[in-house]
């Protein structure tokens, strides 16, 4: 039985030495196995053989096998996989039949594990959303208008927990890209922010973690009460909101504060209770800010470009549904110029829907004129949105009735999470106010994104509006408390209950 | 790779090239005799014998020689290994090297007891 064993074990070393000293071994084995009889001596036996296979082994593969330890490198050149035999013989029917169930195995198994992936990685998503909305909230200035691509930016942590300020990152959200898109030069607005994903992801990353002495504090209250009297739209509110910081520190507010992230978010709730203005933030980052910014290189623009091309412009999914519901999965509002094409061709195939859901619930934001151009299908003549990132301009008008198209009478419902954010906040604020759309699902994340970034010091910064755009439809918009749903539901369960609302409806 | 596996000469190497200088021996008796020469300590197991044995033939350092029934051992023929020139030179200037070494230690008065 031990014989059979120690045979067995021999199979680990590589077929040449097997061949040529399997025998041998196995004899020497039997001679040892023969002369040390006794419990004692069989187990010193076992434990010399099991030590002498631990060294052996390797070391045969190691000096006879020089192939596999190639074989790693070779497979890289020129990136053509390369394969090397190192048995010379057939493979056993035994070993094949053992081979095959292995490999059944790890298959099952990685099957297994990656049919589990995929509803885990939603559930994070949409639970991440919802647990962090509130704090993005507090951070909307460091996006949006401030975004140096004019587009209304995603400011947060993606799905995939990259942070992202300014630019689309409704894009890179979804999708993992690196590349930050361009915008018109014209809608460039005078901006400080960091472009680059690499620096802007550290505002989330980064807060409130790091410590500010007395000499900082003083420094960044001063600079940001600075700012507010010189950049801010309102002067009176401006001042107002500047004496309330400097009186808090005068009341010695902010002397307990040690962590940058708290001070920040003090000053940001003593500027928005002063001023009622959400818009207004204050932002740290753990790591330094870049002065100036980067801009985004040609490099850069065309992997983005062809990045969101490859991606059908983040149009997930566009389908029919029973009853001709048209579904609309939309991860991004792209970039018009470099999408225009493909946003029309998906929404004509929705033109003759009976009725359109739009799932912004992965949405980040993105460019504010591709949100014009989708809602431009939705009404017969053209319609005033509210952007808060922008100044009331003929652009604020939908270029609606967009011709051929059959959608502007059709019922449309809006899916939304905690993560919707931005630019999508902005189609469903809009549509919601102008009861053209229902939304249903959770109240979204509160990004406005409406501030121009001003760079404090190497770690502090903050968003203040700066233009003077009508809201006709309440006094504030969804800066810092989002856009509160029509029917409120779970974000996983929102296209059930959007499907059952629009079944009602039609069949009405 | 494998021509540099006997520079510095391993220990196991070693014991197989002294154990071979009286008489030619197969797998087990090199086994034995290695034990016995270092009063146990080393016990070579089939897979670091036979692997070095491999080196020592590579290297020209020891000789197969016929198989042939072993009396001691039943009657199974046995491959046995024979110490050829090379090897015997190399064995020498290896015990030499360590003979140098000890002197160096002794002038050193590291080590204790008699004479080694």
């Amino acid at each position: 039985m031990s014989e059979k064993v120690y045979a067995w074990l021999l199979r680990l070393y590589p077929a040449s030495f097997r061949e040529r000293y399997g025998e041998e071994a196995l004899q020497l084995f039997r001679d040892r196995a023969r002369d040390e009889k006794g419990l004692v001596r069989r187990l010193r036996l076992w434990l010399d053989l099991v030590a002498d296979l631990a060294i052996s082994v390797p070391r045969e593969y190691y000096y006879f096998e020089p192939e596999l330890l190639g074989a790693s490198a070779d497979q890289r050149l020129g990136g053509i996989p390369s394969f090397v035999v190192i048995e010379g013989g057939s493979p056993r029917p035994g070993a094949l039949f053992s081979g095959g169930v292995l490999t059944m195995l790890v298959v099952t198994t990685c099957s297994f594990f990656l049919s589990q992936a995929g509803p885990y990685t939603r559930r994070r998503v949409f639970t991440a959303a919802s647990s962090q909305s509130h704090r993005y909230k507090d951070s909307s200035a460091f996006g949006g208008q401030a975004s140096p691509t004019g587009a209304e930016g995603g400011n947060g942590t993606s799905p995939f927990g990259r942070s992202v300020v300014g630019g689309k990152a409704g894009e890179m959200s979804n999708s993992q890209t690196e590349a930050l898109p361009p915008d018109s030069p014209d809608s460039q607005p005078p901006t400080q922010l960091p472009e680059d994903a690499g620096n802007a992801s550290i505002f989330h990353a980064a807060r409130g973690h790091a410590t500010v002495d007395a000499t900082e504090r003083h420094r960044v209250i001063h600079a940001a009460a600075a700012n507010l009297k010189q950049y801010y739209v309102y002067p009176e509110i401006a001042r107002k909101t500047s004496d309330a910081l400097l009186a808090h520190e005068k009341n010695g507010d902010y002397n307990a504060v040690k962590d940058g992230g708290v001070l920040a978010d003090l000053l940001t709730k003593h500027m928005r209770d002063a001023s009622q203005d959400m818009h207004l933030d204050v932002l740290y980052s753990r790591e330094p800010l870049r002065d100036p910014p980067l801009r985004a290189s040609p490099e850069s623009i065309q992997r983005y470009r062809e990045f969101i091309e490859h991606n059908n412009c983040t149009f997930a999914k566009v389908e029919i549904l029973p009853h001709h519901i048209g579904y609309l999965k939309l991860n991004s509002f792209p970039d018009l110029s470099v999408c225009e094409a493909t946003a029309r061709a998906e929404m004509n195939r929705l033109n003759d829907a009976a009725a359109i859901i739009f799932d912004l619930r992965e949405n980040r934001g993105g460019d504010p004129d591709m949100v014009m151009l989708l809602a431009a299908y939705l009404f017969d003549h053209p319609e005033y949105m509210y952007n808060p990132r922008e100044d009331t301009t003929q652009k604020s008008w939908t270029r609606s009735p967009v011709p051929g198209n059959k959608l502007a009478d059709k019922p449309v419902y809006i899916l939304t999470s905690g993560w919707t954010s931005s630019a999508a906040e902005h189609f469903s604020y809009d549509l919601k106010m102008l009861k053209r759309a229902t939304l249903v699902g959770e109240t979204t994340s509160g990004a406005a994104h409406s501030g121009v970034f001003h760079r404090i010091d190497e770690h502090f910064g903050m968003g203040i509006p700066e233009t003077k755009p009508i809201n006709p439809f309440s006094k504030n918009d969804w800066a810092g408390v989002g856009v509160e749903p029509d029917e409120k539901v779970k974000a996983a369960d929102a296209l059930e209950a959007a499907i059952k609302l629009a079944q009602a409806k039609l069949r009405k | 790779m494998p021509k540099q596996k006997l520079n510095p000469l391993p220990s196991a190497a070693f014991q197989i090239l002294l154990a071979l200088v009286d008489e030619d021996l197969h797998g087990y008796g090199i086994m034995r005799r290695v034990e016995d020469q270092t009063e146990g300590r080393m016990r070579l197991g089939p897979g670091t014998l036979y692997s070095s044995i491999r080196s020592l033939l590579e290297a020209k350092l020891i000789e197969e020689i016929d198989a042939r029934a072993d009396a001691g051992a039943g009657s199974e023929r046995r491959r046995y290994y024979r110490l050829i020139s090379a090897g015997r030179k190399l064995v020498r200037s290896e015990a030499e090297r360590i003979a140098d070494l000890l002197r160096v230690a002794r002038s050193k008065k590291i080590l204790r007891g008699a004479h080694v």
